[in-house]
């Protein structure tokens, strides 16, 4: 009993180490990897050409990208998306406090990965989607929210979150 | 010349002083006024890495404490409240945890190692 004691005075310190190190060690980028699915919030906006979007349009496996010519970030990720896009993902903007007039001026001038644009420029679809800035990318499954991250879209965060996903979503069940 | 000066120092203040005001909240009671203070220093400003949305100018912050307003004036309760937000920007966004499922440990782990040490040294001293 005595040694019982003794070696949890050595043990029970480790195992509190290896409990918190599990969690300060992980990859930051990773940590929106559990996230649990919702459904896409509804809303009645339009798109950057002033027609309403339906809600049918988030059908299948779509991206929702929040942006806004004032990020920058958004432009560093603009190449990443652009590729998205050629590989035949299905990207929908989310123009998050925005001027129209700008937002259109800027995918002019760098191209457009998008469908379409939603023009969000009091930020309320955003605010219902726990939206804290642009850019962040939703990951959209017959309009179920099945990840989200914030920051810039990379390769790793494509890798880690929204492949395995997709690629599920598309095994046939 | 000082006077020339000085008028256009006082100009250039009085430009500058409309971007420096925030908005003002008015309530229709001081109990909402308590209320509403209490809330926006409870929820964590999800921008920053530590520090509540009554703490922080991050436009998020901003749209928050306007939603939140909005929500007390509109008579929701302060769990409501709390609700309302924690669905949008996740349990993350409480300073306060509801006492609930994984949140348990949370709120009890630090007394259960506290309570185990004093057991596990006052066993030790005895023998």
């Amino acid at each position: 009993m005595n040694m019982f004691l003794r070696s949890l005075i050595v043990l029970l310190p480790v195992l509190i180490l290896v409990f918190f190190a599990k969690i300060l060690l992980v990859d930051d980028e990773i940590k929106f990897k559990d996230f649990e699915s919702k459904n896409f919030p509804e809303f009645s906006l339009n798109d950057l050409n002033g027609d309403p979007v339906r809600a049918q349009s988030l059908d299948g496996i779509k991206l929702v990208n929040v942006w806004a010519s004032w990020c920058i970030t958004c432009l560093v990720e603009h190449p990443f998306l652009t590729k998205l896009s050629g590989q035949n993902f299905k990207i929908i903007g989310l123009n998050y406090k925005d001027s129209n007039a700008k937002a259109v001026a800027w995918l002019e001038k760098h191209g457009s990965p998008f469908l379409f644009s939603i023009y969000d420029p009091r930020g309320d679809l955003a605010f219902d989607l726990g939206v804290t800035g642009a850019p962040e990318t939703f990951l959209i499954i017959d309009r179920k929210i099945v990840a989200h991250i914030q920051g810039e879209m990379t390769q790793k965060k494509w890798d880690a979150i929204f492949a395995p996903k997709i690629f599920k979503a598309r095994q046939p069940s | 010349m000082i006077f020339d000066k000085f008028f256009k120092l006082a100009f250039l203040i009085s430009i500058a002083l409309p971007g420096t005001s925030q908005m003002l909240y008015e309530f229709e009671s001081s109990q909402q006024e308590k209320r509403f203070y209490l809330l926006i220093s409870e929820i964590r400003c999800p921008k920053c890495t530590s520090g509540s949305i009554a703490s922080s100018d991050a436009p998020v912050s901003r749209d928050l404490k306007n939603k939140v307003y909005e929500l007390v004036l509109s008579g929701a309760t302060d769990q409501e409240i709390k609700f309302y937000v924690s669905d949008r920007f996740g349990d993350f966004s409480d300073y306060r945890p509801s006492m609930e499922g994984a949140n348990y440990f949370l709120w009890f782990s630090p007394f259960a190692v506290f309570i185990l040490l004093i057991i596990i040294f006052s066993i030790k001293r005895r023998v």
